[in-house]
């Protein structure tokens, strides 16, 4: 009988933090989907409403949403792809060469530290920077400081996943006749290609919900990411709350997507693969 | 020399060119895009404009000690660091180990957990821009259902009760994440010492005190330090949910620099700020990443 009470205790337990988790997100969506007069009644309807999609409509149609949305998208893709290719190459190196002088841990770590450094301590001068060479409001900015900032995540986390590879492989593909190079694309880069995906998909995460450097670096309605699009709304003197709602709703939808897709390795990639999960 | 030594290993210079090639578009974009702007950002800290043009020295470091605004605006940084981070590791760790059972649906709550972490920080802010607003929010509302006056609860609007708001918010947001790794760490205990726990019949507190959390110790180390890092640089929630308002209330370092920077273009003194911050960050992480060593000599 205890065992069964302590059983549902923590079902109830479970259950609160569920809703505590799941509730203010559902509430933003019941927003977005609110006519006017349901937004802002008292007391506020949870369930019970007449859904619209005029919010949408507004947002991406009239109100230049879908260009931010558009850039947000230009933006992540490549400068994932170029984390991607950059960083790849130089994990295989550190995880498979033996460098001289104990490079290989020294390089390591000191492209880890690049990562810690606060955002704001770079943003100053990366702003004067992409002014003097004429880059501000322009996606190509956005793309590059991208790739730096995931370049770090890449090298750590493709290095682990080289490591868990055996080297045998290598070593038969290379008696065959493989050049080194020719190695690592057809032999290893198949094997490691869940590892590679999971990388991207976190690098795609982390470009599409970056603020900071969107916030500094783009201003224009051309260059904007959806999060500065948003944030220009909510600041203002009159927000149109609905749609805010709708384009945040809209920002959601690929994040799920790519969360559900990286389950397995998402305490490993969120740890920078300090934690094997 | 074993075969597979002498494939990896460069024992001349010709082997030594194809990982150097392979490294160096890597180095390239860090030096350039990390390393130098840290150190332009050094010689803008070192400049100050004056009348009579641009001044070499540390004013911008002497400023530091006597503007108020800067240490008020590292207590709130402190303040909400240790709060946020005292609750999140409390609750995150309550929850992994509710979860660390056989229990029905545990993909289902583990997965819905994780949303909040997900989100881009901006729709963060939406959301509890939504749930916090006094007029038609879903906090006041339900309240007020209840029969609770909320004239006075105006949540971030208020000089009191927004740094508690925020913080409240980094909470919502966080605390699914220190759960994931703590929970992750938990299922990579093995079986045995709780085995012979048992055997010994030390009682569930006993066990936890004395095997689980040890054990656990890594995970807790590595889930702090990064907290901590994000924590002491927070910057995108709160710019969204108050601006660093009401008044002063809730601005933090990041928010400071940032208001320093892009609203009154002084950009020497928000570099000599930046470095105050980078020096506090290592410093912390240097300590947090000698435990995790001391830890991993034992």
């Amino acid at each position: 009988m205890r065992y069964q009470d302590a059983k549902s205790f923590r079902y109830i337990l479970l259950l609160a933090a569920l809703v505590f988790a799941l509730a203010p997100v559902y509430w933003m969506l019941t927003i977005s989907l609110k006519s006017e007069g349901d937004q802002f009644a008292m007391p506020p309807p949870w369930f019970v409403f007449t859904p619209t999609l005029e919010h949408y409509y507004d947002a991406f149609v009239t109100s230049g949403f879908g260009e931010y949305l558009l850039t947000s998208a230009i933006v992540a893709v490549t400068s994932t792809a170029c984390a991607l290719i950059i960083g790849t190459l130089a994990a295989y190196a550190l995880a498979r060469f033996e460098l001289p002088w104990k490079l290989n841990p020294r390089l390591s770590l000191w492209i880890l530290s690049t990562r810690m450094f606060p955002a704001i301590v770079t943003a100053v001068p990366l702003f004067l920077m992409m002014r003097d060479l004429r880059l501000l409001n322009t996606r190509a900015s956005l793309i590059i400081v991208y790739t730096a900032f995931n370049l770090p995540f890449v090298v750590w986390m493709m290095r682990g996943f080289f490591a868990d590879l055996p080297r045998d492989l290598e070593e038969a593909a290379l008696v065959d006749g493989d050049s080194r190079l020719g190695a690592l694309v057809r032999v290893v880069l198949p094997l490691v290609a869940p590892g590679l995906a999971a990388t991207a998909v976190f690098c795609l995460i982390v470009s599409w919900n970056e603020f900071l450097f969107a916030l500094v670096l783009t201003q224009t309605d051309a260059a904007m990411t959806l999060p500065v699009g948003i944030a220009g709304r909510v600041t203002q003197y009159e927000i149109k709350w609905g749609v805010m709602s709708a384009a945040a709703a809209v920002a959601i939808v690929p994040i799920l997507v790519f969360a559900l897709a990286l389950q397995k390795y998402l305490v490993r990639g969120l740890s920078m693969g300090a934690v094997k999960g | 020399m074993p075969k597979s030594r002498r494939f990896f290993s460069a024992q001349n210079r010709r082997e030594l060119l194809l990982p150097a090639v392979f490294i160096a578009p890597a180095l390239a974009v860090l030096l350039s895009l990390s390393i130098y702007p840290l150190i332009y950002s050094i010689t803008i800290s070192l400049q100050t404009e004056t009348a009579a043009g641009v001044v070499w020295g540390v004013q911008n470091f002497a400023r530091l000690f006597s503007d108020n605004f800067f240490w008020t605006a590292m207590a709130h940084t402190f303040v909400y660091a240790i709060a946020a981070l005292t609750c999140e590791f409390l609750l995150g760790l309550g929850l992994a180990l509710l979860l660390n059972a056989q229990i029905r649906g545990r993909g289902l709550f583990r997965a819905s957990l994780l949303v909040p972490m997900m989100l881009p920080t901006v729709v963060v802010g939406v959301v509890w821009r939504l749930m916090l607003n006094p007029n038609f929010g879903a906090i006041n509302g339900t309240l007020k259902r209840f029969g609770i006056n909320t004239e006075n609860l105006t949540w971030t609007a208020s000089p009191k009760l927004a740094m508690l708001s925020v913080i409240a918010v980094d909470v919502w947001q966080w605390t699914p994440f220190v759960f994931l790794v703590l929970l992750a760490g938990l299922q990579a205990i093995p079986q045995e010492p709780y085995e012979a726990a048992l055997i010994d019949g030390s009682s569930r507190w006993q066990t936890f005190w004395h095997v689980t959390l040890p054990l656990l110790k890594p995970s807790i180390l590595i889930v702090l330090l990064l907290r901590t890092m994000d924590l002491l640089r927070v910057f995108d929630q709160i710019f969204i949910l108050t601006e660093g308002g009401p008044g002063f209330a809730t601005e933090t370092i990041s928010l400071y620099i940032y208001r320093t920077a892009f609203r009154f273009f002084d950009f020497g003194y928000a570099a000599a700020m930046s470095f105050v911050l980078l020096a506090l960050t290592n410093v912390i992480s240097a300590i947090y990443i000698k435990f995790l060593q001391a830890k991993e000599a034992n």
